[in-house]
């Protein structure tokens, strides 16, 4: 294999990388703006400048040529060259900034260049804690200003579209946003106007900036320059927590992480995977922060001459138990559903099958023709493919109302098919239903026995997406009976690490009464003499994978190493660059 | 080494071929009376002496046609880069943008003899099988504009350009592009971004525009000025134009003199006359009868040079080397002792300032401070410190950008400075820090 020489030591390479990309693969570091890896690369921020060299060769016979101690003689580019547009070659000799003071030199006087101009509004720049140019000046930059002149005023608070806000001053024409709506979302909307220091980035005149994807350009900007309409000033980066998570608003099941602050969710980016969604998600899916936050069912409600009020949890599984007690197996119907995880519909059809009733039913949510074929299917629920890897029997509408007739008691899992029009009042009217939810509405409303579970984002489950491929969730919110500091799948913020027990934010309200579903299986079941032993997702995730051939070798840590597990053989390739 | 009389070249009785002494040259039939079209029609059709298309490239090369666009870069041998024809589509692309302040060469050569051009173009575009050729034509030379798309559709008409020329199995189709008023699209990479429409960046070499130029299909790039000279080439062969002027920049220049002179103009003469001689003797002396300051030899980007340092200069690349300037565009701007020093390099300072497209961090926020740095020091609130500040941010722009124009930007600021440091020291407020 060719091999190169980056300060000093050798590193081996195949095919044709570029030498930044190299470098950051083989975790060193060179400061850099305008490149991305799935983008075009205009090498025109000229930060990640580098001393290249080649070694020299004989002509005649291809060997290298050595010096007097035996050394090869390198020839060196007359300029510096910015690395992420470099070809590798064989024997190519590289300094950076840690070995060579030009280099150093270089990416410092950038930085100044940069800094000129720039706002250094940071203690109100929402981009900060996690903006690019700040950590990079830290590091690589000059000491105080030289530059004592007037900087260049441009627009702030531009309203670019529905979603993004513009602060021109901040940019630094790095074109990642334009770049972005030329060769990924291909919409085409912004472009730099302007010459020199006074350009920056805009739409078309008298259009707006309403790409479906318009967020992405908020997270791949390197500064403070586009902002999130709705994010914006709501809250510091170094206060919230970070967790992996899945988009449940979609079948795409884009990975993304939740953006937690005192047990709301904040707001959701995308998190890299290849196989799914490379670095971007869509903007429907980042409002799905919502339902996380707003609308939930907190606290069990059970009707009581036909008014709907809030019960105890006893009382609750009480009553369902009852409800399964006097009825014949026959009398009773399970829904599952594509909006909840894999294991919730693994536990539901496990009860199903103890009790010795049907399997249950599920009606996929899909509606055609609204997917875009990028990362917008057309199905709007996140595990269509897990119900029908599990088993589950899928129907529609009709089928699924002709089945009230015979049915006493109906146990739907979170899916709201009432707002979906495939049930309707009186459908519910006819039975006892059951209702394990998560937010409100008709079916809520309606519902005779209400439990609340947890969502995605308060609890570990699994989700098979339209490609098949299973990912999984890690508890980002607390209920009110989880306890961050004792759940080990909750990730620690800053704060939890750092911070002394009155730094993080914890107001009660915010806590939804609410539990796991595998949890309050575990208490009915012992009501009625069923095994339902499960206390976590990971352990009812173990047992699916060593019964169900589809999901053999199936592990939470599998799907964590591989960033999720391909199930099926339909795989369909992301549309990148 | 300062050249001595007697090796200067003979200028006085050159006979010019670009822009000669003959009314209503830029008509057709006048061109063809005197000899017009009759070498594109030799390089087609006889095929004895040009017996491929390579033969043409050769002559040129060995001509050693140095491109009058600024960069010097031999135009047959960037011709020879070209990659073999593959029935697909291939440009030249003529720069006629003439952005650089001080120059003002190709204007006449669309003025008087746009002809010329056109055929040694046509021929350059035989030599390399090339199927389009665009003239791109900057914004504000509306009326030559007109004048050149006039012309064009005369040698239409006439069958110079089009299906089948002479009845040979060649076709070409040629159009005029207008800039629309950037520096910076006389850049040539960012020239066929404007050709495709799009916003005028240069773009990051490799690759070059002769592997993926226009459209991404192989392109060439020829000033003006550099491309009508192909014309006498073929005529009279490249060893008469080898013997034209200086030895490693031969052929006839068009030398365009502006500034304190009483006859500023366009001259055609051989390379490698001198300076003194093109000031005081072509141009018709410094006005008013004043002493000669300072000339810019080559365009504003050029490195100025200070009277005392013109002794037996001459005008070609290795002569103004010496004395560290460059020819560049031949755009000579004269400045005589009244000139302040301060003031023209702000004004130099407040155009690379305005034209910076923005790509590249250096140039777009360095031409900006510089500017604002040197109307400080203009309105005498400066520093001396402010001049090393000056220096330092040159040193940061030049050679760290896509394109050449920070270089551009930052040599006239640098050398300005280094050459005539007391004018600016005296401009300058003392410092506090001073003793």
């Amino acid at each position: 294999m060719p091999e190169v020489y980056i300060d000093g030591k050798e590193f081996e390479f195949e095919g044709k990388p570029k030498l930044l990309q190299f470098m950051l693969d083989n975790g060193l570091e060179v400061p850099f703006f305008c490149y991305h890896p799935s983008m075009s690369i205009p090498a025109n921020c000229r930060q990640c400048m580098v001393k290249v060299g080649l070694p020299v060769k004989d002509r005649e016979t291809g060997e290298y040529e050595l010096d007097e101690n035996g050394e090869r003689v390198i020839r060196w580019f007359p300029k510096l060259q910015t690395s992420c547009n470099t070809d590798m070659s064989e024997g190519m000799v590289v300094l950076t900034q840690e070995t060579d003071e030009l280099v150093k030199r270089a990416q410092k006087d950038t930085l100044e260049f940069i800094l000129a101009n720039h706002p250094l509004d940071c203690p109100i720049c929402d981009q900060a804690g996690e903006c690019p140019l700040q950590i990079q000046t830290y590091k690589y930059g000059p000491e105080g200003s030289r530059f004592e002149v007037k900087k260049v005023h441009k627009p702030k608070r531009v309203k670019l579209g529905p979603r993004v806000t513009l602060d021109a001053e901040r940019c630094i024409n790095c074109t990642r946003c334009v770049r972005f709506t030329d060769e990924i979302s291909q919409t085409h909307q912004l472009t730099i106007v302007s010459r020199g220091d006074k350009n920056y980035p805009i739409t078309a005149p008298g259009r707006e900036f309403n790409d479906p994807y318009s967020l992405n350009t908020v997270d791949i900007c390197p500064v403070g320059a586009l902002t999130s309409a709705d994010f914006r000033f709501k809250a510091r980066v170094w206060e919230m927590n970070q967790t992996p998570s899945i988009d449940i608003s979609n079948g795409k099941g884009c990975n993304i992480d939740l953006w937690t602050r005192d047990n709301i969710v904040l707001r959701i980016t995308p998190r890299y995977n290849e196989y799914v969604n490379d670095h971007w998600m869509p903007d429907v899916g980042r409002e799905a922060y919502k339902i996380f936050n707003e609308n939930r069912i907190s606290k069990p409600q059970i009707k009581l001459d036909g008014e709907t009020v809030k019960s105890s949890w006893n009382n609750a599984l009480e009553t369902f138990a009852e409800q399964i007690e006097s009825s014949a197996s026959d009398e009773l119907l399970f829904v599952g559903s594509a909006h909840a995880s894999v294991e919730e519909n693994y536990l539901i059809s496990k009860m199903a099958n103890l009790l010795g009733a049907a399997t249950p039913l599920f009606v996929p949510h899909i509606i055609e023709g609204s997917g875009d074929g990028f990362l917008l299917a057309d199905d709007q629920a996140p595990n269509t493919s897990g119900c029908r890897l599990l088993g589950l029997q899928e129907t529609d509408a009709e089928a699924l109302r002709s089945k009230f007739d015979n049915a006493k008691v109906v146990i739907l899992l979170n899916d709201n098919l009432a707002d979906r029009k495939i049930l309707t009042e009186d459908d519910l009217d006819k039975v006892y239903t059951v209702f394990f939810g998560t937010n409100r509405g008709h079916t809520s409303e309606t519902a005779d026995l209400v439990i609340p579970v947890t969502v995605a984002a308060e609890h570990a489950a699994s989700y098979v997406n339209v490609d098949g491929r299973i990912q999984r969730t890690f508890p980002a919110k607390e209920t009110k009976y989880a306890n961050r500091r004792l759940n080990l799948e909750m990730s620690e913020g800053r704060l939890d690490r750092y911070g002394t027990s009155f730094d993080n934010w914890v107001t009660e309200d915010n806590k939804v009464d609410c539990m796991p579903l595998w949890n309050i299986f575990h208490d009915i079941g012992e009501r009625l003499g069923l095994n339902l032993p499960y206390g976590s997702g990971r352990e009812i995730m173990s047992e699916i994978s060593d019964t169900l051939p589809s999901f053999k070798g199936v592990s939470y840590e599998k799907m964590d190493d591989l960033s999720g597990i391909q199930l099926t053989k339909e795989t369909k390739q992301v549309k990148t660059k | 080494m300062k050249m001595t009389s007697d090796m200067a070249v003979d200028w006085k009785n050159y006979e010019p071929v670009l822009i000669p002494n003959i009314p209503d040259l830029h008509k057709i039939d006048v061109y063809e009376k005197h000899g017009g079209y009759q070498a594109f029609k030799k390089v087609l059709t006889d095929k004895k002496s040009w017996p491929e298309p390579k033969s043409v490239v050769n002559e040129v090369k060995e001509a050693n046609i140095r491109g009058r666009g600024g960069a010097g870069f031999n135009a047959g041998l960037k011709w020879s880069f070209m990659p073999p024809a593959d029935g697909k589509p291939r440009y030249l692309a003529c720069n006629g943008d003439e952005s650089e302040p001080g120059t003002f060469k190709d204007r006449k050569i669309f003025e008087y003899n746009p002809h010329v051009f056109i055929e040694g173009a046509l021929i350059a575009a035989y030599a390399m099988q090339i199927t389009t050729i665009y003239v791109y034509i900057r914004g504000e030379y509306g009326d030559y504009i007109k004048m050149m798309e006039k012309a064009i559709d005369d040698a239409y008409k006439k069958g110079y350009i089009g299906k089948n020329i002479f009845d040979s199995d060649y076709s070409v189709d040629f159009y005029v592009h207008s800039g629309a008023g950037a520096y910076i699209c006389g850049e040539e990479t960012s020239m066929l971004e404007s050709l495709e429409g799009k916003r005028g960046y240069p773009r990051v070499k490799p690759p070059f525009p002769a592997q993926k130029g226009l459209w991404g299909r192989p392109t060439t790039i020829n000033n003006i000025e550099t491309l009508s000279h192909v014309v006498s080439v073929i005529n009279k062969g490249a060893d008469w134009f080898k013997n034209v002027g200086a030895k490693n920049h031969p052929g006839p220049i068009l030398y365009g003199i502006s500034g304190h002179v009483n006859r500023p103009g366009v001259y055609e003469l051989p390379s490698g006359v001198p300076i003194l001689d093109l000031i005081n003797e072509v141009a018709g002396g410094i006005r008013n009868g004043k002493k000669l300051k300072a000339v810019i030899p080559g365009g504003s980007s050029v490195p100025v040079l200070r009277a005392d340092q013109l002794d037996g200069v001459t005008m070609d690349s290795d002569s103004l080397r010496e004395v560290g300037s460059m020819l560049g565009t031949a755009g000579m701007v004269v400045m005589d002792e009244d000139t302040d020093m301060v003031d023209m390099l702000w004004r130099i300072t407040h155009f690379y300032h305005h034209e910076s497209c923005g790509q590249c961090t250096p140039c777009r926020d360095g031409t900006g401070w510089l500017e604002k740095i040197m109307l400080r020091i203009k309105n005498g609130e400066g520093e001396i410190k402010d001049l090393d500040l000056l220096l330092d941010i040159t040193t940061q722009m030049e050679g760290r950008t896509i394109c050449a124009l920070a270089d551009a930007a930052a040599w006239p600021v640098r050398h300005t400075i280094t050459r005539f440091r007391d004018e600016f020291e005296a401009r300058c407020k003392k410092s506090i820090h001073a003793a």
